[in-house]
This record gives C-alpha cells, sequence and structure tokens, in this order.
C-alpha cells in the first residue's frame, strides 16, 4: 500500500517536472499562417490610431493582425514597411525568425499581405523630432503570407 | 545689376538651405538587450524602433515599443511583458537626448565618428540620465548609429520575483543599432 502511493507520487512529480520543462522550452509561436483576428489594410490601420489611438489599442494590440498595403521600404535585417509613398505614416512589420527571408522577392511600390502581431503605435505628439515621422503602427513576428 | 546680384545669391543661399540635410530618421532601427545569467542567458530584439537625429543641433530621440521585443522562449517573452516592464501599463521606452559632441561629425564627408550621447531614459515608466559612448558612420547620405549601454534594472523598479532572483540578473546590457535615411521635409 505505501509502496503505491510512493510510487504514484513519483509518477505525478515526474509528470509535472515534465510538463513543467515543456512549458519552459516552449518556443514563442510562429502566428504567421494562424487564422488573423483581425483583417485589414495599412492605410486603414494607420486611420485607426490617427482617429482613436484608445480604441485603437483595444482593437488591435496583441492581436493576430494581417494587413494588406504597398511596400516602402525593405530592411535585409528583417522589417519590412507597409505604407503609402504620400505620407510619411507607416506599418513597420518586423519578421519572426522562421521569416527573415520573407522579404525576397518583394519589391518596393508592389501590394504585400503580411501577418504578425500588433505590437503599438508611435503617434506624432507636438513639437518633438519623432514628430516628423507621422503615425507608426509596429508588427512583431511578422512574415509574408502566399496569397 | 546689384539687385540681380542679390537675388542671384539669395536663390543660390536657399538651393544650399534645401541641400544641407539636417534630419535623419528610422522607422526600423534595431534595439536588443542581452542578460547573463546563472541558469541561462536572455536575448531579446525589437526591429521596430523609431529614431530621430538632427545633424544641425545633434538632438536624438528614439522610442521603443516594449510588446514589439521578440523572445524565443514564449515564457520568457510573457513574464518580460506582465511581470517585468508591465507593457499594458508602459507601452513605451524613450530616450530623449543629444549628441554632445555634434560639431565634430562632419555629416557630409563619409566616415566613422566616436561619439558621446546624453539624455534621458525611460523605461518602466522611471526617467533617468544616461551618458555612453557611440558612433556615428557617415556613408553614401546615410547615417549609422551604433551604441551599447548597461543598465541596472533595479534604477527603473523593475522587479525581479523572488523565485528568479538567482536567475535573472540585474544589470541588462541594450545595444542599439539605427540606420538613418534623410528625412524629406
Amino acid at each position: 500500500m505505501k509502496r503505491t502511493i510512493l510510487l504514484i507520487v513519483l509518477v505525478l512529480v515526474v509528470a509535472a517536472a515534465l510538463i513543467g520543462y515543456r512549458l519552459y522550452k516552449k518556443q514563442t509561436p510562429d502566428v504567421v499562417d494562424a487564422r488573423p483576428d483581425v483583417t485589414i489594410d495599412a492605410r486603414s490601420l494607420v486611420a485607426a490610431f490617427d482617429a482613436d489611438t484608445a480604441a485603437a489599442a483595444a482593437d488591435f494590440i496583441d492581436k493576430v493582425v494581417e494587413v494588406t498595403g504597398t511596400v516602402k521600404a525593405i530592411d535585409a535585417s528583417g522589417t519590412i514597411t507597409l505604407g503609402d509613398s504620400t505620407t510619411e505614416s507607416s506599418v513597420t512589420c518586423g519578421l519572426d525568425r522562421r521569416h527573415l527571408k520573407d522579404y525576397e522577392g518583394l519589391k518596393t511600390g508592389a501590394v504585400a499581405v503580411i501577418q504578425g502581431v500588433c505590437a503599438g503605435y508611435e503617434k506624432a505628439s507636438g513639437d518633438d523630432l519623432l514628430a516628423s515621422l507621422g503615425t507608426t503602427v509596429q508588427l512583431r513576428s511578422a512574415g509574408v503570407k502566399k496569397k | 545689376m546689384s539687385k540681380t546680384l542679390i537675388l542671384t545669391f539669395l536663390m543660390a543661399l536657399s538651393t544650399t538651405l534645401c541641400l544641407a540635410q539636417t534630419r535623419y530618421f528610422t522607422r526600423t532601427g534595431t534595439i536588443s538587450f542581452f542578460s547573463k545569467a546563472a541558469l541561462e542567458d536572455i536575448e531579446a530584439k525589437n526591429k521596430t524602433v523609431t529614431a530621430v537625429l538632427d545633424s544641425k543641433t545633434g538632438a536624438f530621440q528614439f522610442s521603443v515599443q516594449m510588446k514589439a521585443f521578440e523572445f524565443e522562449k514564449e515564457l520568457m517573452q510573457q513574464h518580460f511583458n506582465d511581470s517585468y516592464v508591465e507593457s499594458d501599463k508602459y507601452p513605451k521606452s524613450e530616450f530623449k537626448g543629444t549628441v554632445t559632441n555634434n560639431s565634430a561629425i562632419n555629416y557630409a564627408k563619409d566616415g566613422s565618428y566616436p561619439v558621446k550621447v546624453k539624455g534621458k531614459l525611460t523605461i518602466h515608466g522611471v526617467t533617468r540620465d544616461v551618458q555612453t559612448n557611440g558612433t556615428v558612420k557617415v556613408s553614401g547620405g546615410k547615417v549609422a548609429t551604433t551604441a551599447s549601454f548597461g543598465i541596472l534594472l533595479s534604477d527603473y523598479k523593475v522587479n525581479i520575483p523572488a523565485v528568479t532572483k538567482d536567475k535573472v540578473s540585474n544589470s541588462i546590457t541594450i545595444s542599439v543599432d539605427c540606420r538613418l535615411e534623410p528625412l524629406k521635409q
């Protein structure tokens, strides 16, 4: 009887340790091919933050967002910028480590569909230096979707 | 005659003024941090840093969305956002400062210039004076800025839970790498 209890406890401890270890080792998920929470175009995404930051933050931040827009700039170190060349405002997409080469095949001026997690925004305020950049919405863990 | 001369001079002057680029920017700067600890090293990278440098005054500013830091391990990323920097409450970090030896940089000439940067760094809602050395590299009209400096988590009231106290180091190395382009104005 005593032995059985001991055995059960041992099994439970090992199982807990295994679950804990797996949880600890778990990699950040690749969200690029996941079902998006929101689908939107780059211009509307920026416009939403321009109109009402609190509402837009609630609607988009921490959500998996699929953004369609014109490629404005490509940074080979792993970032794609979407937006109109007519305004400074942009959506910057930091590529996930498993999608670092996704920019290959993209050209500035072409339309791309990018999916990632909306991480925040930077909005022009007052007379500080960053105000000259307009509004920027940031995505992390992003990648180019094949459509 | 003298009127034409003045006009020509004024036109030449205005052209020069237009050509003299004063502001450089990026929206895709990189900031990474590294912490060495007994159990394992912690590393994260943010590739969507916005930064602007005014070459005339040496004023330099960057802004970092805390939620844009990417970790390899999900649990670490979660702890970083929820317990350490509390990114829901303090979504961004910011630096506002100046290149103190700005006059030593010739933005019109390619080259690598050692710089001193001084200013205010805000993390986790706490603003502190920081000072560091860095490099400004001018190449083909673009300006690459790099700097690396150490901070103490306790200075910014980032609490390390007792359970992980031995595993997480209080000192963090932050590396800034921003390749700036001329800002069209």
